[in-house]
């Protein structure tokens, strides 16, 4: 009879990520450089917040 | 943090991929930090999507309806983490595609708020000002985060 094994891959809580060198950059990804650019524009009209107000 | 998350994987601590696994099989997500141009200090956009299963580019418009969103953001809240461990305390900015996309970001935080409000500055963007983020207080357009 076959066996069915599952892969665990839960986890509880925080803890670091596994390396992994076929990971690839997604910096050039359409999606993600759209992303970007309207991020740059909306942190251009409302800058940074003041970390320090009550 | 007692929720439970995603393996997840990197080869840079700027991108990294986890599997969603749910009622429609194993999905391959994507999150992936990338420094905005022209900020000082520095400032990286947080994009996270779907990996599109033809291309792999990421794709942050499929709704992936696996029943796992809990865990799935818990697992992006770990990347963060991963990332400021290994970059610093630098700012992540964060917007959804949509505004129901934005509000799913919103749900993530206000889940984890306990923990992340202990470690993180979180600001929600509203009226074109940075407001300390509250949960249960109106929907935010986007979202700056900075470890303390």
């Amino acid at each position: 009879m076959a066996t069915i094994v599952k892969e665990v891959t839960l986890k509880k809580g925080f803890g670091p990520p596994i390396i992994n060198h076929d990971i690839e950059s997604h910096d050039d990804d359409p999606v993600v450089i759209k992303k970007v650019e309207k991020a740059k524009e909306t942190l251009k009209r409302v800058g940074l917040p003041d970390l320090k107000k009550k | 943090m007692h929720l439970e998350r995603y393996s997840y994987f990197t080869s840079n601590f700027k991108a990294y991929e986890f599997f969603s696994e749910g009622p429609r099989g194993r999905i391959r997500k994507l999150v992936t930090f990338t420094a905005i141009p022209d900020t000082d200090p520095p400032i990286y956009n947080l994009a996270f999507g779907d990996a599109n299963p033809n291309t792999g580019k990421l794709d942050d418009n499929v709704i992936s309806n696996n029943n796992d969103r809990d865990i799935v953001l818990a697992t992006v809240a770990n990347t963060i983490t991963a990332f400021c461990d290994y970059f610093g305390n630098q700012y992540i900015y964060a917007e959804g595609s949509t505004p129901s996309r934005t509000r799913l970001y919103q749900m993530g935080i206000t889940n984890l708020w306990e923990v992340i409000s202990a470690d993180f500055y979180v600001f929600g963007l509203k009226e074109n000002e940075w407001q300390k983020f509250k949960p249960y207080s109106g929907n935010y357009d986007a979202f700056l985060i900075k470890r303390k």
